[in-house]
């Protein structure tokens, strides 16, 4: 198991300072900058950022910021979690991240999805009732610009290439890609025809319910003889130095943003007893090093996932707390979940 | 303009180098280009500003990306672009991607709008080149409101419309330093003056004191629709070494192939040694000792009232030593040169 994989994921929330005032957009994105230097410092192998057009969260082009982040790092790998492709362009998302890749020495990792979020879709005018479509027809492209060949491609959502070649071109020949899903068997089956990776992600409920995700997974790259790449997940939670202090700054966050969130997509405002229960049995990762870590290494021995990531910030949370989360998961967590597996 | 306000840049087109006669790859000129820039701030140049490209030996196809990744490693260089192509992008992604460069950078984005005199960009991204005008203009006007209002609810002809939205991240209040690009269409410059945004004047060709007429139209009109006075600003390409003799012969070198090309595909001038001489004697092409380009740059600066003035340095295959004297030269000794002579005979603004 020593080839696991940690990550922490962050959309961008907006923090706020230490007199409980919210930063502005700019200064949030350089917190995130800044985390992610520390997060390497720490150990940690991947920071990935979520491309997300709401006022809660100040990242909406993930590859901008991850830019700013590879010239002040050397190890990290840098992703998206996720590069909402359905409503974006296939030719300018590979051009963002093979100069991302460029830029970073070949760390670039591009996640794609068609995200929980569907603000993207009146934004860049798409319509929701094309969701599959845009995201199936995007997807083939995509996997014909990775060939980095030029591409002759025609579809129903985008202007025909013809012959088109796209620079720059990798080192590797080859942009790291993955799909990320929330749940759809289409999704992992498509994950699967294509041989790209799976990121789950599982932001509710018992982490055990997405094993059939994980073995039909499998059984659809045997059947399109693709690779079963090691999988990932990805879910949301918090570390302070005890459970308490962890839950505390917590938790008044996430009631704010899950009820605002929830209030859009027709769900009742969370209760205390649902939040404690979602720690003790679901997918919030919240507590203690050590408490997050045996959480962790249950999850990832259950579903046999080769990457973990964390979802690190939460709504208003304050700068100092979230630069602590990132220490502790970097220094403590990841070590804890290896020697749990190992032992 | 005072002498001591008179800015100098460098502009890449994201252009491939050598080094020691092997052709760097993509991803080492994508990286060598954020070297360049770190010396570009260490020499004391202003601005550094990259392009957009869509073809064969130019890595600035994402120009955002880049110059975020200048913006970490940087401090104080100001950072934009030479030109943004506004017809073939979404306003939307744009303001996205440049408030975050904004951020990222502590304040030092900006940017060049233009049409673009290559036209890649319009098949790879579903354009037709029969809308270039309409959709400049079309998508300026987004991009402004955007930048400088709050909320907007739009909708126009190339893009779907939008209700009521806010974008993320903010840019600051009014939105950052934008500039017009134009070639030498008099709709350009009065279009610039119409949006109250300073004029970047691309020379690439010829005498460049013919744009006198571009300068003078500008300012009239500006002052016409009640405008105060804007920065104009210069774009030409060039090279500085340490004689006159190397850089004349280092830029023919690599400058006289491409230009070929291009006059093939373009049907330009074909590039003659003699013509290559005059247009470095009295023409567009800034080649020279430092003493030589200074010299250029202030009757430039005195001929069409600039206040800027920015060196494409880049030309396909250059060795990336002439390229770094080029900056070198440029910051140490051009700089400090023009804002003599500026001072001891100064401009007409």
């Amino acid at each position: 198991m020593s080839d696991l994989v940690f990550g922490l994921d962050t959309f961008g929330d907006v923090p706020q300072d230490d007199s409980g005032t919210p930063v502005s957009d700019a200064r949030a994105i350089r917190q995130v900058v800044d985390e992610a230097v520390l997060a390497e410092d720490t150990g940690v192998d991947v920071i990935a950022l979520g491309e997300h057009h709401r006022p809660e969260f100040a990242i909406s082009t993930p590859e901008t910021v991850l830019a700013g982040i590879a010239t002040r790092t050397d190890r990290i790998r840098l992703g998206s979690g996720v590069t909402v492709l359905s409503s974006d362009d296939p030719v300018r998302v590979f051009q963002r991240f093979s100069t991302v890749d460029a830029l970073s020495n070949g760390r670039a990792e591009v996640i794609l999805g068609r995200g929980s979020f569907t603000e993207s879709f009146p934004l860049f005018g798409y319509d929701l009732s094309d969701y599959d479509v845009l995201f199936e027809e995007k997807i083939e492209l995509f996997a014909k610009l990775l060939e980095e060949k030029p591409v002759t491609w025609s579809g129903t959502k985008r202007a025909p290439l013809d012959n088109a070649d796209v620079f720059p071109k990798t080192e590797s020949g080859h942009l790291t890609t993955w799909v990320g899903v929330g749940g759809t068997p289409q999704s992992v089956i498509r994950t699967a025809q294509y041989g790209f990776p799976l990121m789950i992600a599982i932001i509710g409920g018992t982490p055990e319910r997405f094993a059939p995700y994980i073995d039909l997974y499998q059984r659809a790259t045997d059947k399109f003889g693709t690779t079963a790449h090691p999988v990932g997940m990805h879910s949301p939670g918090f570390i302070a130095d005890t459970d308490e202090e962890a839950r505390e700054l917590h938790w008044p966050h996430y009631r704010v943003i899950r009820d605002r969130i929830g209030a859009l997509r027709g769900w009742p405002p969370i209760r205390k007893e649902e939040y404690e229960a979602e720690i003790e049995h679901g997918s919030l990762y919240i507590g203690s090093p050590e408490t997050v870590a045996r959480k962790m290494a249950r999850a990832i021995k259950a579903l046999g996932v080769g990457r973990f990531d964390l979802i690190y910030t939460t709504g208003a949370q304050p700068i100092s707390a979230r630069l602590r989360a990132v220490e502790l998961y970097g220094s403590k967590v990841v070590p804890m979940v290896r020697d749990i597996l190992a032992g | 303009m005072t002498a001591q306000g008179f800015e100098l840049g460098l502009n890449s087109f994201g252009e491939v180098a050598t080094d020691a006669g092997g052709t760097l790859s993509d991803a080492e000129t994508v990286r060598l280009i954020v070297e360049e820039a770190k010396l570009a701030e260490a020499v004391g140049l202003d601005v550094f500003s990259i392009g957009e490209h869509y073809r064969r030996g130019h890595n600035d196809s994402a120009t955002p990306v880049l110059l975020a990744a200048i913006a970490t490693a940087t401090e104080r260089i100001r950072l934009g672009t030479s030109v943004t192509v506004l017809s073939t992008n979404d306003p939307v992604r744009l303001y996205h991607e440049f408030s975050t460069l904004d951020a990222v950078s502590n304040g030092r984005a900006q940017l060049v709008l233009g049409r673009a005199s290559a036209t890649d960009s319009f098949p790879l991204f579903g354009y037709d080149l029969a809308d270039y005008e309409e959709l400049f203009e079309e998508k300026l006007d987004l991009f402004m409101r955007l930048q400088r209002e709050e909320t907007v609810t739009w909708s126009g002809k190339f893009r779907p419309p939008l209700v009521e939205q806010q974008l993320h991240p903010r840019m600051p209040p009014g939105g950052i330093p934008t500039w017009i690009g134009v070639g030498g269409s008099p709709n350009s410059v009065v279009r610039a003056a119409r949006y109250d945004l300073p004029l970047m004047l691309a020379i690439i060709g010829g005498r460049p004191q013919r744009f006198a007429g571009h300068v003078e139209l500008y300012h009239r009109t500006l002052e016409q629709l009640g405008h105060a006075r804007r920065p104009v600003a210069q774009h030409s390409l060039g090279m500085v070494a340490d004689t006159d003799e190397e850089a004349l012969e280092t830029w023919w070198t690599y400058w006289q192939p491409l230009v070929a090309q291009l006059a093939a595909e373009r049907g330009f001038y074909k590039p003659t040694r003699e013509r290559y001489l005059q247009e470095v004697d009295s023409g567009a092409l800034f080649v020279g000792s430092p003493e030589t380009v200074a010299r250029k740059i202030a009757t430039m600066a005195r001929d069409l009232r600039l206040s800027r003035f920015d060196l494409k340095y880049d030309v396909l295959n250059l060795p990336r030593e002439a390229r770094a004297r080029t900056i070198e030269l440029l910051g140490r000794e051009v700089a400090p040169r023009v804002k003599q002579l500026l001072t001891k005979e100064p401009t007409h603004v």
